[in-house]
Parts: C-alpha cells; sequence; structure tokens
C-alpha cells in the first residue's frame, strides 16, 4: 500500500514513469518466475504489467518470445488470485495475436467464463474470443449463447462486443446467434441494450428488408439506454438516405428522428439534430427545430456539447448556409472560448457563411490564435478559407498571403498537403490567382521536407509553368532542386522542366543544356527521364512532344505492370502490344473521392471505405477471365456502368454491363432471384438487338437459387458500318423455373417449366465504345491536329431544345458521348451565355477523337459541335449520333 | 506494518505444495481422476481443450494437479508444462487394447524428456470395470514398466468414475515424495 502511495506521489512530482527503463529481454527472462510453484501473485502481477506495458510501448516480440512467455503465463491459471488472474486475461489478448498455439488455454477460459466468480466471467469472454478462430467457435457457441443472455449485464456485454468482433472471421456462426442478441436488446442495462442492437444491425445489415423491419419495431418500443436510442437514429438516417425519396415508409422514420429531438438524453437530441442536418431530404421546415437545438447547445455550459454543436454547424455550413446564418451570433460569442478547438471551428463557420466584407476581420482573428490550435484544425481552417476563395475570388491576395504564411510554418504533413491542396484549387480556378500562387509553391519546395508533396508542386509547376508570362522564372526554382535533393526530387524536377522544353520554344536550348546536366546524375531514374526527354526535344517534332511528353500515359498503369509481367514469362519473340492495355479514364479518381465522401457522417460500424485500387475495367477483367469465351476477343476496351433493367424491387433483378472490345460487344447480365419458392435454371436473356448487330455466342447462367445473383453473357459482333452501331435492344429474361421449398431450396419436382420476363430495353450509345482521355493541352492537340493530315474533321449545329442551362447541356452531351472534358472546360463560369467545351476520347480500336462545342443560350442551348478524329467513320459517329 | 509480520508469523506454515503432470492419450480419463481428486460432479465432461488446474490437500501436502488434454493436436504442447514437475502421473484406457501401443510410445517420449528426469511415474490402469479391460500386472507388462531403473514408479489399476483406486494412487505418491 504504502508503495503504491510513493508511487502516486512520484508521479504528481513529474518524478516519471516507474517503467520507463525496463528492456524487453530482462522482463522476459523475469517472466519465467510463472512456473514457480508455489506462484507469488505480487510479483507475478507486476511482471506482466511490465510485459503488457511493452506490447503497448510497440515493442516488437518475435513469436517464439511471445510464445514461451504465453506458456509462462499460462502457468498462473492455478493461482486463485482475481487481480492477477484478470491480468492473465488482458495477456492472453495482448499476446493471443504474436504467440502461437494460443488455444492451450481454451478449456481453462470455458471454464471461467461459466464459472461461479463473476469476476472473472466478463473477462474471460473476450480473452476467450481473441484466442478463437472460426473452425473452434462451433465449439464455443453454446457458451457465447448462454452469455448473450447472461442475467449479469457485465457478461452480456462482454459476450455481444464479442460477438461483434467475431462476425469478422465467422459471420455466419454468430448469424446463430440473433435470437439471443434479441433478447438482449430487453435489457434493462443501458450497457448490454446498445451492444445487443449493434450485433442485431450487424447480423442483418446486408438484408435491407430486414433492418427496415428491425427500425419499424425498434422506433416503436421505446428503448431504455440513450446509446442505443443514439445507434437507433443512425441506423434509421442511413435507412433514409439509402431509400432516397421513394420508400413509403419514410415518413415514418423522419418522424422518430423528429421525436428524438425531445429526447431527455442530451446525447440523443444532440444525434438527432445531427442526422436532421446531415440527411439529404431535409426541407428548411424540417431543419429549423434542429438547428435549434445545435443553437441551444452553443451556448451550454458543457464544451462538449458546445464542441459537437459548432462541429455539426461547420460540417452543413455549406449546404444549409440559411439555417446556419441563423446561428451567427451565437458562433460570434463562441470566437472568444477558451476552448481553442471550439474558437476555430465557429470561426471557419462564420468563414463559410459570411459575406465578402467579413472576411478581413475573420481573417485577423484566426491569425491570432492559428498557432495554438493542432494541426488537425488548422487543416479545418485551411479548408475553410478553400471554400471562402472559391466563393469570392476577388479576396485571393488576401487569402493568398495569410496560406503562405500558414505553408512557412511548422506542421505535419496533412497540414502542409491541404495548405498545398488550396493553393493548387485557388490557382486552377482563379487564372488571375495563377502567377502569386505558382510563387508561393515555388518558395515552399525551397524548403520543403515532404517529397511527395513537393514532386506533386514540381508537376503542377511542369504542367502550369509554362504557359504564364514569364516561364523562365520557374525554371531556376526547378533547377535548384535538382542540385539538392533526394532521387525522388529531382526526377520529378527533370521531368518537370522537359514539360517547359516542350511547350516553349525559345527557352528549348536552355532546357538542353540543364538536361544534358541531368544525364550526369548518380540515379538510374534521374538519368533515364533526362536521357528520354533530352532525345525526345531534340527531334523537333510537335506530335511527338505531345504524344511523350504534355500528355500522361492513358493507359491503367496497374495493368500496365501486370501486362508486362505476363509477357516477361511468356513467349518474348513477338514484339509487346502497349493497345492491349485497357485505357484508364480520368475519371477513376474523381469516383474514389467521392465514394470517400459518402463514407462520411455514417454509421461508425461501417468502417472505411477500401480504396479503389484498379480502374473499373481492371476489376472487371478479372471477373471475366473465368470465362473462357470471352478470352479470344482480345483486350477489353470499355466497361459501361452498371444499368438497371428491371425496377429495384421486382421478383427479378437484372443488371447489366456493356463491355466493348474491339470488334464485339459483350452484355453482361447480373441477374438477381428474389423468389424463395423458386430454383431458376438455365437463365439467359435473349436480346434482339439492331441491324448490323450479329450474335456470336450466348452464356446462360445454369442455375440460379434464392438470393443469388448469377451472371449470363452474350457476345455479339460490332456492325461493320460504325452508324449502326448505336441503337436500342428489346430484351427478355428467359429462364427454367423450378418450384422448390422456401426453407431447404430444394425443387420439389425436376420437372420445370419454361418463362420469360420483360425486362427494360438495352440503349448502346457513342460512350459505351469511347474512353475518356484527359488532355492537359487540348489545345495544342487541337492545333495539332489541324495540321496534320489523318484527321477528318466533321461539323454540325443543332438546337438542344430539353435544357435550358449550359451546365445541363454539357452535362448531357459529355455524358452521352462519354468524352473528357479538358482544360476544366466542364465549368462554366456564372452569368456567361456562350462557353466553349472541349473534349477528348479515343474510340475502340485506337482512333482519337478530339471534339469541341461552342454553346450558346438562349431560350434553348444551341450547340455548334466540331469533331477531329483520326478515323473518318468515328467523326461521323458522333456527328450522327448526338443528331 | 509491525502487526501485519507478526500476524504472518503465528499463521502456521503453509503446506508444502507439490506439481502433478496427468497426462495420457485422450478419453483416457485425466479429467475424470482430477474431478474425482477435488470431489466435484463428473457428469458433465467434455474432451479438455487445453488444460484444466485443481489443488487439493492431502497428507499434508498441496497438490497442484495439471490436466492436459490428450487430444493429438495438444499433446505437441504437454513439453510446455514438465518444468518443476514433482510427479508424472501417466492415465491409460484399459480398455483401449488398440491404442496400447500408441500410448506406449507417448509414455516412452515422456520418460526420455530431460526435464521429466527421475520424476516419479504412477500409472493409472483406469476403466477396470470394462468387460475387456486387462489387469494392472498385464498392462505393465503390455508397457514394459518394470525395465524401468531410473526412476520409481508405480500401477495402481482404478475405477475413475467410480472413485476407486484413485486415492491409493495419490497416496502411493505422497509417500514416495515424503521419502525423497
Amino acid at each position: 500500500m504504502s508503495s503504491f502511495k510513493r508511487e502516486k506521489k512520484e508521479e504528481e512530482d513529474g518524478g516519471g514513469n516507474p517503467f520507463q527503463n525496463i528492456e524487453k529481454t530482462t522482463v522476459l527472462q523475469e517472466a519465467r518466475t510463472f512456473n514457480e510453484t508455489p506462484v507469488n501473485p505480487r510479483k507475478c502481477t507486476h511482471i506482466l504489467t511490465k510485459i503488457l506495458y511493452l506490447l503497448n510501448q510497440g515493442e516488437q516480440f518475435g513469436s517464439t518470445e511471445a510464445t514461451e512467455a504465453f506458456f509462462a503465463m499460462t502457468k498462473l491459471f492455478q493461482s486463485k488470485d482475481v487481480i492477477l488472474r484478470r491480468m492473465v486475461y488482458l495477456g492472453i489478448k495482448e499476446l493471443s495475436s504474436i504467440a502461437d498455439d494460443v488455444i492451450i488455454v481454451t478449456s481453462s477460459l470455458t471454464k471461467d467464463m461459466t464459472g461461479k466468480e463473476d469476476l472473472y466471467r466478463a473477462a474471460a469472454i473476450r480473452a476467450l474470443c481473441s484466442i478463437t478462430d472460426s473452425t473452434m467457435l462451433q465449439a464455443i457457441e453454446r457458451y457465447m449463447k448462454q452469455a448473450i443472455v447472461d442475467r449479469n449485464p457485465a457478461v452480456s456485454s462482454a459476450a455481444l462486443v464479442s460477438s461483434l468482433h467475431m462476425t469478422k472471421i465467422a459471420g455466419d456462426v454468430v448469424k446463430r446467434w440473433v435470437n439471443e442478441a434479441q433478447e438482449a436488446v430487453n435489457s434493462d442495462n443501458i450497457m448490454v441494450q446498445y451492444h445487443a442492437l449493434g450485433v442485431l444491425y450487424h447480423i442483418r445489415k446486408s438484408d435491407r428488408l430486414a433492418v427496415t423491419k428491425l427500425v419499424a419495431k425498434l422506433t416503436r418500443m421505446s428503448l431504455k439506454s440513450p446509446y442505443a436510442v443514439c445507434m437507433l437514429i443512425r441506423i434509421t438516417a442511413k435507412l433514409l438516405e439509402e431509400e432516397g425519396d421513394s420508400g413509403s415508409s419514410n415518413n415514418h422514420l423522419f418522424e422518430f428522428i423528429d421525436s428524438c429531438l425531445r429526447h431527455k438524453s442530451e446525447m440523443v437530441t444532440y444525434e438527432a439534430a445531427h442526422a436532421i442536418v446531415n440527411l439529404k431530404r431535409t426541407s428548411s421546415r424540417e431543419l429549423a427545430p434542429a438547428i435549434s437545438i445545435l443553437q441551444l447547445f452553443c451556448s451550454s455550459p458543457k464544451p462538449t456539447l458546445r464542441f459537437a454543436a459548432v462541429r455539426t454547424l461547420n460540417q452543413v455550413a455549406i449546404s444549409h448556409p440559411a439555417a446556419v446564418t441563423a446561428c451567427n451570433i451565437d458562433l460570434e460569442n463562441l470566437i472568444s472560448d477558451s476552448n481553442r478547438s471550439i474558437a476555430t471551428l465557429a470561426i471557419t463557420t462564420l468563414l463559410k457563411t459570411g459575406g465578402e466584407s467579413s472576411v478581413e476581420r475573420l481573417m485577423k482573428q484566426i491569425s491570432m490564435f492559428v498557432s495554438e490550435i493542432s494541426d488537425e484544425f488548422k487543416v479545418v481552417v485551411v479548408q475553410a478559407i478553400r471554400a471562402l476563395a472559391l466563393k469570392f475570388p476577388r479576396k485571393h491576395s488576401v487569402l493568398m498571403n495569410f496560406l503562405s504564411a500558414m505553408l512557412r510554418e511548422e506542421g505535419g504533413f496533412d497540414y502542409k498537403a491541404s495548405i498545398a491542396d488550396t493553393i493548387i484549387t485557388i490557382i486552377e480556378d482563379n487564372p488571375d490567382a495563377k502567377e502569386t500562387g505558382l510563387a508561393h509553391l515555388c518558395e515552399f519546395i525551397e524548403d520543403c521536407e515532404h517529397t511527395s508533396l513537393a514532386v506533386r508542386i514540381l508537376h503542377l509547376l511542369g504542367k502550369e509553368g509554362p504557359r504564364t508570362k514569364q516561364p523562365s522564372r520557374y525554371i531556376r526554382f526547378i533547377y535548384n532542386r535538382v542540385l539538392l535533393e533526394d532521387p525522388r526530387f529531382r526526377a520529378g524536377a527533370v521531368s518537370a522542366m522537359a514539360q517547359f522544353g516542350a511547350t516553349c520554344p525559345d527557352l528549348l536550348e536552355n532546357i538542353q543544356v540543364l538536361l544534358t546536366r541531368c544525364q550526369m546524375d548518380p540515379d538510374d531514374e534521374v538519368r533515364d527521364r533526362a536521357t528520354y526527354y533530352s532525345n525526345i526535344l531534340s527531334r523537333q517534332d510537335k506530335s511527338l512532344y505531345n504524344n511523350y511528353i504534355i500528355e500522361p500515359m492513358k493507359i491503367s498503369i496497374s495493368a500496365l505492370e501486370r501486362s508486362l509481367q505476363e509477357y516477361i514469362q511468356g513467349d518474348t519473340e513477338e514484339s509487346f502490344d502497349i493497345k492491349s492495355i485497357p485505357v484508364v479514364s480520368p475519371l477513376a479518381a474523381e469516383e474514389i473521392q467521392t465514394t470517400a465522401q459518402k463514407t462520411d457522417g455514417m454509421l461508425s460500424s461501417t468502417g472505411p471505405s477500401k480504396p479503389v485500387q484498379a480502374s473499373r475495367e481492371e476489376n472487371y477483367i478479372k471477373e471475366l477471365s473465368n470465362v473462357p469465351e470471352l478470352q479470344q476477343l482480345g483486350p477489353l476496351f470499355k466497361s459501361s456502368d452498371v444499368v438497371e433493367l428491371t425496377e429495384s424491387e421486382t421478383e427479378f433483378v437484372v443488371r447489366c454491363i456493356k463491355h466493348s472490345y474491339t470488334k464485339h460487344l459483350v452484355l453482361q447480365f447480373n441477374c438477381t432471384n428474389t423468389l424463395s419458392d423458386l430454383l431458376l435454371e438455365n437463365v439467359r436473356v435473349q436480346v434482339d438487338p439492331s441491324e448490323g448487330y450479329n450474335i456470336v455466342k450466348e452464356i446462360p447462367c445454369p442455375k440460379l437459387p434464392y438470393n443469388e445473383t448469377g451472371t449470363s453473357y452474350i457476345i455479339l459482333q460490332f456492325p461493320n458500318d460504325l452508324s449502326q452501331s448505336v441503337g436500342t435492344f428489346g430484351a427478355v429474361l428467359k429462364f427454367i423455373a423450378k418450384d422448390c421449398d422456401p426453407t431447404t431450396g430444394i425443387p420439389d419436382t425436376d420437372e420445370g417449366y419454361g418463362d420469360e420476363y420483360i425486362l427494360e430495353d438495352l440503349e448502346v450509345t457513342p460512350s459505351d465504345q469511347i474512353q475518356r482521355v484527359s488532355k492537359v493541352n487540348w489545345t495544342a492537340a487541337w492545333d495539332e491536329a489541324t495540321e496534320a493530315n489523318n484527321y477528318s474533321m466533321m461539323n454540325i449545329v443543332f438546337s438542344l431544345s430539353s435544357v435550358s442551362t449550359l451546365e445541363e447541356a454539357i452535362k448531357n452531351v459529355v455524358q452521352y458521348l462519354g468524352l473528357q472534358a479538358a482544360e476544366h472546360s466542364d465549368k462554366v463560369p456564372e452569368g456567361k451565355t456562350v462557353h466553349t467545351l472541349l473534349l477528348a476520347g479515343v474510340f475502340r480500336g485506337g482512333a482519337d477523337i478530339l471534339a469541341q462545342a461552342k454553346l450558346v443560350l438562349s431560350d434553348t442551348v444551341t450547340m455548334e459541335l466540331t469533331v477531329k478524329a483520326t478515323e473518318e467513320s468515328v467523326a461521323e459517329l458522333i456527328v450522327f449520333a448526338i443528331e | 506494518m509491525g502487526l501485519l509480520s507478526i500476524l504472518r508469523k503465528l499463521r502456521s506454515s503453509p503446506e508444502k505444495e507439490l506439481r502433478l503432470l496427468l497426462l495420457g492419450l485422450d478419453n483416457a480419463g485425466k479429467t475424470t481422476i482430477l474431478k474425482m481428486l477435488a470431489a466435484e460432479d463428473i457428469n458433465h465432461i467434455t474432451p479438455t481443450a487445453g488444460f484444466n488446474i485443481k489443488s487439493v490437500i492431502a497428507d499434508g501436502f498441496k497438490l497442484n494437479v495439471w490436466d492436459i488434454g490428450g487430444q493429438r493436436k495438444i499433446r505437441p504442447y504437454w513439453k510446455n508444462y514438465f518444468e518443476n514437475t514433482d510427479i508424472l502421473i501417466y492415465v491409460v484406457d484399459s480398455a483401449d487394447k488398440k491404442r496400447l501401443e500408441e500410448t506406449g510410445i507417448e509414455l516412452y517420449e515422456l520418460l526420455g524428456d530431460e526435464k521429466l528426469q527421475a520424476i516419479p511415474l504412477l500409472v493409472y490402469a483406469n476403466k477396470q470395470d470394462l468387460p475387456n479391460s486387462l489387469p494392472a500386472s498385464d498392462l505393465a507388462q503390455a508397457l514394459g514398466l518394470p525395465t524401468i531403473k531410473d526412476r520409481a514408479w508405480q500401477i495402481q489399476s482404478c475405477v475413475a468414475i467410480q472413485g476407486t483406486g484413485v486415492k491409493e494412487g495419490m497416496e502411493w505418491a505422497c509417500k514416495t515424495i515424503k521419502k525423497k
């Protein structure tokens, strides 16, 4: 006891950490004490603490030493000391992932979790689940079920939370515990109820109908636990978001969330308000009560509530500016809040909603305390500034100066990256700010410790620099990098310089001199790049410049890598054909961003979304490679978006994906059977193609049981006459149906009957045959196409009667043709009535396409479309198709 | 502090602790013997996935009995529990003639281990109530026990589910330790 007191006192004196100087080898040596009989609980507890401390500090244990320590630890089970036993449970959990053969304690833990000593039971469950794998889970299933419905709340909670963890390794087994979880939801204990709801939701979350039922049931019975209510609000909000406006139960769901605004727990009212303001569908009338809750919290004496409220207001400031403006006075008061995090959020919220006149005043206030807040909040400030710069382009100089001052300060990577991002966005959005922005970035890379960031900036300089008034001034900054930095910097700098050489003829000579120097570089990559660029630049050929320096590679890098590896292993007699690599569309990157944003504000249990690394085509190639018939068609050129051929809630769900090959079109039909009493066989979609198409082969799906998705394919040959390749196909789902027992899925008889189901028509558009290509310097490519003689040109003027704004017209054209807008030409400056859209793409077979659409807005939109393509028929098709 | 130490001295000196290792093939009856020793209910015994420990007081000794599962996949872990063992108890299912050779091989592997050198060996010839079980003397011959010269050994016939013979074995164990 006295020693404990002393330690505590030392801690207060700042006397330091008693575990500071312990060493792994010594501790492991000490762990041998565990083998002694009788066990000395005090001593062993202390040693175990040291082991846990080391593990927590990130010390790496090898699997042999961990196993040895683990087995020594198992000897401690002979002691009845409660504290020691609980330390052993912790030790088991920590070592379970490192040590081998941890299942040896299964029996002992099972005994403890079912035993009389309540102090052991919950912890034993947690430890047991950490050592159990999916094969062993069956053996303890009975005990887990019992524990879930145990009267002791700690035991029940532990079992529920452990079940939640087990779903990752054995989801099917945990699904069988649904009845027990259901019972636990009725528990009086707030934590048990919360955890039980978590498990129930997790078991059902993939089945939307089941979730709807769960929510409907729980919203009627009033849950006792505020935590569970919060969770239910999140589930409900997610359901509302997914259903959109279509669901009929929507109002009921929304009413539930709305009623939670009047709950007696602050946590619940906050959660409800948060959910309502984040819902896309919320109308301003529905919003008002939620905002007034947040407003109330803004003046709460509890900092957590103030923080939560202001953070939520901050997040929705852009989507609901009017509602947030109503809280302006409260937010103004929070600027002087002693909690800097709250102050930061308040000020950035004001920035988002405020008028142009208040910008300077607020910026001054921020600069007073920006050095006192953490990086995370600095990022929030930076994001607010970005929004501000987009809103008030005229204020760019104030904001830019502020950003560059922040850039010079100390800060972590995320912080610096967000500043650089913001500057880049401002540059791209606002041509007036370009030169100053680039100057700030140049200054920044002079002293930048983050390689990836500096390389990005170098890339940007290479892209934007040559088109400024005085390109030569940037070269000094870039070349400085070559002299000073590590190889990655230098390689980036070499590429950037080459951009200048390719774009500015008067600088070419100087660039060549610099590149020659770089060829002496000690690093391979730098030398290779310098040689490569120097060679191309010496040819004095514009089209070479465009294809190999200015424009980035338009093929999928991961696919290229894979194909090259295959090529090396196979027969290298034939030369490698780069056309076999799928062209990657620049859209992929945008998709990643939108999915990343979507996950924000959703249920925490959904976890972070997996990064999409491969392109869409890449993913399909893996799927399609299982079908031997498709292998002889050559490389996959493009896969379309998924097209729904049925309403979402019908007996059969059919989705179609159109895959274009050089000469063939493959239709992939993903069919889902939603009837539990039918087994479908020989499932295929019969299409009635438009004229000119030939059906080469149909590949039906042999068997489609309830709730499964099967795939059938149709291979068609594209018409020789390109103008026929655009058309509408009729589609009918055909199958042999067999009645079956809904519970077992076994058909009642062997005899089935043929049946069919009419699907919606399928359209084949030019975009299915065109892959987007991102052109950095579209104008250069256009000029080059005018000079070159292998391009044919088509021109057409017509009126788009169905649209009333330029944005809408642009959206339709881009979507229908499947071309990529270049140089940000898909953004129309506000108030303009004339706009030029620049497009680029590549047709199946490899013909390059450039298109220019001049749009004029009067009552309707009139468009003059000029298409240049390396094949005349392609240009014709596009002009013909848009008519 | 002073009072506490006086109180400690007043308490009688604790009984000597012994470590007993209970091994044998699966389904030999190890856990049943353990539960019998601790006078616990033996109606719900499942195959041991890992180990059980019980402390029993007998003859002025505190016996810590370690019962380690006998399934093939757990046998490799036996060696982790050899250290500081005072008595090795090996349980044999006398009626399981098919696996007599297997149990012998496992036993000799144990006897050959360095950590178990010279540790007294007690063999329980369990399940004597079954009709075609081998008597203890035959089992001793079959296992080649008489050739063991480097340690004290004893074979004890028993019927674990009735508790007959278990106590006698333990008495031998305590006596052997006292002699040392």
